[in-house]
């Protein structure tokens, strides 16, 4: 198992389609945080989050021919896949659980344990908020940011997942962190406000 | 590098995306210029520590180990059908096709069986006799080849029924055999006769004699 570690998602897939167990093992585990974190982000629900994760890999298993490397990373792919799974669901059900109305297992609570119970309220409230903030966000602003912010994705490999350009993703991005920083600073208010001291005409 | 320009770069400055080197200390030193655009600088670095400690809170949620389980069954499950006798030459499309394949073969196969079950040599039921090239290949002898062109060359009338046979049960194992008739027996079956027919002259038939004995068909022959 140790070694399979080194190999490559591609290589691991092919010894998957042969039935190699532990190759499966290793691609479920190098790839189901980064699905199962997606899902969490796009949708707050940990109940989607573990039912898409599941639905992603048991299409994997039926159909791992599906794969087509030519058009971009297996990762990419398996985002792809949960990306579809997610949206078809939450039409399905039309609205999601946000994270502090509690998903399964108790899983709203954010792990933070620092010293100073004061500065980890602050800080748990802050980034509570952003969560919200991008719970809000319109869909296609919200999937670039948790893919490129949270995820820490490429443009290219953003790109691939989202069906679109590198172009579009940028927009959508420069977009979406601008309607973050008006939700979080308090809407139109923040906005008008920061505006104020926007000095109209500066070409510094 | 002015306003417009730092808009559009700033979040790739504040989150590393920044290619080049170059725009990126262009831009942060029109930021140390700007006053509008510190302001945004620095909205932007809140933001990216935020959605990065939001990133570093997330990293350690993973899916259920139940997720795993119920996966590592449906595997097993998948690689031991894909495993079998059967399944471990082809996919399922195959064996879906050959079986489709199976049955015509199957339903062809019985049907040359009872034809030919029912056929015996000579007994060209309620057929009309048609020259048979590979009967004509068999037959080595000359005198063997002029009976063959003779009888090819006859002409029969079709065969006529006795109404002594209500079904087909009745034709097993029928055999055909030529006898030789008065020829007023054509008159019997509504047939006519040569006017240079003379009396007491005969005409060749073929009776069909089936299982118990009994002729079911006749036909005559020119």
């Amino acid at each position: 198992m140790a070694e399979l570690i080194e190999l490559r998602d591609e290589q691991l897939l092919k010894m998957m389609r042969d039935g190699d167990e532990d190759a499966f093992t290793a691609l479920y585990r190098r790839r189901q945080g980064g699905i199962y974190r997606f899902v969490l982000e796009m949708s707050g629900s940990a109940a989607l989050a573990e039912d898409v994760t599941q639905e992603v890999f048991m299409a994997l298993i039926r159909e791992s021919r599906g794969y087509d490397p030519t058009r971009g990373s297996l990762a990419a792919y398996l985002l792809g896949m949960a990306r579809h799974h997610a949206v078809r669901l939450l039409k399905r059900d039309r609205t999601y659980v946000p994270m502090e109305e509690g998903g399964r297992d108790g899983e709203k609570s954010l792990p933070f344990s620092p010293e100073d119970p004061q500065w980890a309220m602050s800080r748990r409230q802050s980034i509570e908020a952003v969560q919200q903030a991008i719970l809000s966000l319109p869909e296609h602003y919200r999937e670039a940011v948790v893919l490129c912010d949270l995820n820490e994705m490429s443009y290219e490999d953003t790109a691939s997942v989202l069906g679109c350009s590198v172009g579009t993703v940028r927009s959508r991005l420069h977009r979406g962190r601008a309607l973050l920083l008006q939700k979080l600073a308090g809407g139109k208010k923040a906005e008008a406000s920061r505006k104020a001291i926007d000095p109209s005409g500066c070409l510094a | 590098m002015n306003c417009k320009d730092f808009e559009s770069t700033v979040h790739e400055i504040v989150s590393g995306r920044a290619a080049d080197k170059t725009r990126q200390l262009e831009a942060l030193e029109h930021a140390g210029r700007c006053l509008w655009c510190a302001l945004r600088l620095d909205e932007e670095t809140r933001l990216t520590e935020n959605l990065q400690a939001l990133a570093k809170a997330h990293h350690v949620q993973r899916a259920p180990a139940r997720v795993e389980e119920a996966l590592l069954q449906a595997f097993r499950e998948r690689t031991r059908r894909a495993n079998g006798p059967l399944f471990a030459l082809a996919g399922k499309r195959f064996w879906r096709r050959l079986s489709w394949g199976l049955a015509f073969a199957a339903i062809v196969t019985a049907t040359v069986v009872i034809v030919l079950g029912n056929r015996k040599p000579g007994v060209p039921l309620l057929q009309h006799r048609q020259p048979d090239s590979g009967a004509q290949a068999a037959s080595s002898g000359p005198a063997e080849q002029a009976a063959l062109d003779e009888w090819t060359n006859e002409g029969t009338t079709g065969f006529i029924p006795l109404g002594t046979c209500d079904d087909s049960d009745c034709l097993d194992d029928a055999v055909v055999v030529r006898v030789a008739l008065p020829a007023e027996a054509l008159l019997d079956f509504g047939l006519p006769i040569n006017n240079d027919w003379v009396a007491g002259e005969s005409v060749d038939a073929e009776v069909v004699i089936g299982r118990e004995g009994v002729p079911s068909a006749i036909r005559f022959v020119n």
